[in-house]
């Protein structure tokens, strides 16, 4: 007989199918760049439309950080206003080229809101297109950052997209459980509030050891959907 | 992110937030919402919080902002004007509930009409009912079920020939024995060491000058080896960590898996192991300790209480207890010792049989057709386990899982019961599948003695170490189970983590191919599942402990018979049709006792639980690190 009315007794996140890019140079031989789901863009760049934005801003590495700003309305801005590299390092990464830990910076980095987009056309349109802008500039490797919930699970939609693309990525989260529903295939989690992924702002040591180690988890990191908690903390005063 | 209209209709009772930021006056479709799945993570994470007077998605299609809304904002009387009144929602409840009538008539129809609904049902997965008569209603929903998305990745247009119920003439069809195994348990009384091996009059002898054989079969890697024997009134012995709990058996008419076995009863050889270092042989835990306080006694793959050991002990060298070549040295210098006793009982003329145990696989036409996919490691170093061995649990003739790319192997569920697995896996003892536990599966025990399932037959695959291969070997499971065509698949797996990635993907292998999936593994507190899909909807939760922890007693959260009943249960229900409903967010041992008692309550029977380590005393682990007073 066919009993009725069983429950399931374990949860299941659902996640989509793993992708991975295998890391095959050293850290020292790569041009990364940096793409963020937290509203960077230049500042005489078309500001992003807070109510969901689907497109994407190119940002040339050289760009100093005075030409940059961001458009979101997803999270609190008071930290990133203070230093923009506490969401998006271009400072730190440039340095990191400087002492030689990487080979240098991509030409071209990418700021997306991400905050509300529609997935699908970051599914099947924005993901794919920035991946060929990065593989057209020979970029080797991404860090990527995100504002908050739904900016979370578009930049793991357009990791993935890089990662198809052939190109390893990490996630630098502050919202590790959306990061991982979503698929991403390499994280790492300091512990910062949204607004400030990559460290406290204008705590250059604190966000140099965050990108420093984030690198590396690159290279180490063995298996798709790993995320590695790092030990920085930083509380926002908002 | 929009939601489709089939995807509204699932979820028109889970709460409703905005996914993106909206201008007041803006009319509430599917374009607004926020998938309800995703919530729970921005929950935890702190992103948002549920009111109490939040509306339901069905509440909110239709209705329109009162006010301009951010991203993630719960959608309530403050903010939302013209909502739907409840009286019509309830209406169109019925109707579907309406519908799903005719549809359960549908399906009773398409048991003995299965062309009707074959054609109902498209590639996209959805089934689409025409109504010409009356008012020419038109009405689709998702085929199987409605419990899974859809969206499959499986384009091959689904059919569903072959896997009609039975006709009339079906079932006539007389039920098949192919193949049939006995068990005789030979009456041990006593063993003790001396000057050669034999078996009789109840009395096992063992000779005691056997280490320097065993140590030269350990590959040059097993260091020192000792055995000695253990009775009940020393289980209190402290040992090292438990690598395998074996039966000692031997074929004496029949090849593996069929004819007649000959067991040692109430005698086993326990493995333990360290290396030169001092260091416990075991990655995710280890269960040294006295005897009495690590083991759960009476489990499928641990020892039952009164049974004598034949405690082989191990010292391999430094370091090489997490590489491949140091747990299966250890495990070929024991086989010395248990191959001594199988070739004594194969001879032995005066023994008696304690009792006898009878398998035999009936395969009964017109039953639902069922397989048993059991995941099992092949990683190497202790995650590893020895393939179809010509003498039960024996090494000899067996291939190591890892060498045979832990593809999909098709073993006849007698062949697993006559000791077709030598378990090299001892990572996390709680939850790792030994010897014995093969020997003595209860599922496939379970799944053989149900008259009302065909039981096809059972599969073995790997879990290998390589996350792409992972892929391969579940690509060629799903493709292993579209020429079974089978209506049911309970697919288990032991122990937790990186091999969740694998068990996910064969639940999504198989599930797209249409057939119905229950998924067994530990997983409670600290197994919780990594990563997961659609087709992961019946899931039964193998834990005993407590806490639903890992807590380093061997065998304490393995597949028991209390598991395999709910399984199978859960299996026939959705196979039938039968929905499942969604588990909690966080483990809730209560799910399970509420499982239980359904299916008491149907059947009129009493299901045995298992009694979990809070009936040991304390170990030092479970006092200085789960359990601390």
């Amino acid at each position: 007989m066919a009993i009725k009315g069983f429950k399931s007794e374990i949860y299941v996140p659902i996640t989509p199918p793993p992708v991975w890019a295998p890391v095959t140079k050293k850290l020292s031989e790569m041009n990364v760049s940096l793409v963020t789901a937290a509203g960077v863009h230049l500042k005489k760049d078309k500001p992003f439309n807070l109510a969901g934005d689907t497109s994407y801003r190119l940002i040339p590495s050289e760009t100093p950080v005075e030409e940059l700003m961001v458009s979101h309305g997803g999270y609190d801005n008071g930290d990133v206003n203070k230093d923009i590299n506490c969401m998006f390092p271009i400072d730190r990464l440039r340095e990191l080229a400087d002492e030689g830990f990487i080979k240098g910076v991509s030409p071209v980095l990418v700021g997306t809101m991400g905050g509300g987009g529609n997935q699908h056309v970051f599914t099947d349109e924005t993901g794919p297109k920035i991946a060929e802008i990065l593989k057209e500039e020979k970029t080797d490797a991404v860090v990527l950052t995100a504002g908050r919930g739904t900016c979370h699970r578009t930049a793991v939609i357009v990791q993935r997209a890089i990662e198809e693309a052939g190109i390893p990525t990490i996630m630098i989260a502050a919202l590790p459980p959306v990061c991982s529903q979503n698929g991403t295939p390499r994280a790492v989690a300091p512990l910062v509030p949204m607004g400030a992924n990559a460290g406290e702002p204008n705590n250059k040591e604190m966000q140099t050891n965050i990108l420093r180690d984030t690198l590396e988890q690159l290279v180490e990191i063995d298996q798709a959907g790993k995320i590695v908690p790092l030990p920085y903390e930083y509380h926002a005063n908002i | 992110m929009s939601l489709s209209k089939e995807k509204i209709e699932k979820i028109k009772d889970k709460v409703a937030f905005t996914c993106c930021r909206f201008e007041a006056g803006k009319t509430i479709d599917e374009s607004v919402l926020e998938d309800p799945a995703l919530l729970p993570d921005f929950v935890d994470s702190g992103l948002i919080v549920v009111p109490d007077n939040v509306l339901k998605v069905r509440e909110v299609i239709g209705a329109k902002l009162k006010v301009t809304v951010d991203a993630l904002t719960p959608l309530t009387t403050d903010n939302v004007e013209n909502i739907v009144s409840s009286s019509e929602p309830e209406k169109v409840e019925e109707n579907v509930a309406s519908v799903n009538q005719q549809v359960e008539t549908q399906q009773v129809a398409f048991q003995t009409q299965p062309q009707m609904v074959t054609s109902a049902v498209q590639s996209n997965g959805m089934v689409n009912i025409n109504i010409g008569k009356g008012e020419n209603i038109s009405i689709s929903f998702p085929a199987g079920g409605g419990v899974s998305t859809p969206q499959p990745i499986y384009n091959e247009p689904i059919t569903v020939e072959g896997k009609t119920s039975p006709t009339a003439s079906q079932t006539v069809e007389q039920e098949t024995v192919i193949r049939e195994l006995k068990k005789e348990y030979i009456k041990v009384d006593k063993v003790e060491l001396g000057t050669n091996t034999k078996l009789e009059n109840g009395v096992l002898t063992l000779n005691k000058s056997l280490a320097k054989k065993a140590i030269a079969r350990g590959n040059g890697i097993v260091k020192k080896f000792e055995y000695e024997v253990i009775t009940e009134k020393d289980y209190g012995k402290v040992i090292d960590t438990i690598m395998d709990i074996q039966p000692i058996a031997t074929k004496v008419e029949g090849e593996l898996g069929q004819g007649v076995t000959r067991v040692l009863d109430k005698v086993v050889i326990m493995l333990t192991g360290i290396d030169g270092n001092k260091k416990q042989i075991g990655e995710f835990g280890s269960s040294e300790g006295e005897i009495d306080r690590n083991v759960m006694w009476g489990r499928p793959g641990a020892p039952d209480k009164g049974d004598i050991f034949i405690r082989c002990h191990v010292v391999i060298e430094a370091n090489a207890g997490m590489e491949r070549p140091g747990p299966l040295a250890a495990h070929m210098a024991a086989d010395v010792i248990a191959q001594e006793i199988r070739d004594e009982l194969k001879k032995a003329t005066s023994v008696t049989v304690a009792k006898t145990e009878e398998f035999k696989h009936t395969r009964r036409p017109g039953k639902p057709k069922v397989c048993v996919l059991k995941e099992i490691m092949g990683q190497g170093a202790m995650h590893d386990n020895l393939i179809l061995p010509v003498d039960p649990v024996g090494t000899v003739g067996a291939v190591p899982n890892v060498d045979l790319g832990n593809l999909p192997i098709a073993i006849s569920p007698l062949e697993l019961l006559d000791g077709g697995v030598h378990a090299l896996t001892c990572i996390g003892p709680a939850s790792k599948e030994t010897s014995r536990h093969y020997f003595r599966e209860p599922l496939v025990i379970r799944a053989l003695s149900d008259p009302e399932i065909d039981f096809v037959g059972l599969v073995l695959v790997g879990s290998p170490q390589v996350n792409n291969e992972k892929f391969y070997v579940s690509k060629r499971v799903g493709m292993l189970f579209e020429y079974i065509k089978p209506d049911g698949v309970i697919i288990t797996t032991e122990g937790f983590g990186n091999n969740h990635i694998d068990f996910a993907e064969h639940h999504r292998m198989i599930g797209q191919r249409d057939i119905k999936v229950v998924g067994m593994t530990y997983s409670a507190q600290q197994g919780g599942l990594v990563v997961g899909n659609e087709y992961m909807y019946a899931m039964v939760d193998l834990n005993k402990a407590q806490q639903g922890i890992e807590n380093e007693i061997l065998s304490n959260n393995t597949l028991s018979p209390e598991d395999a009943i709910r399984a199978v249960e859960m299996l026939k229900s959705i196979m039938a049709g039968n929905e499942i409903e969604e588990a909690e967010r966080r483990w809730d041992p209560s799910v399970k006792l509420k499982n239980v008692k359904t299916i008491e309550d149907a059947l009129g029977e009493k299901i045995v639980l298992e009694l979990n380590e809070q009936s040991l005393e304390k170990s030092k682990k479970r006092r200085e690190i789960y359990e601390k007073e």
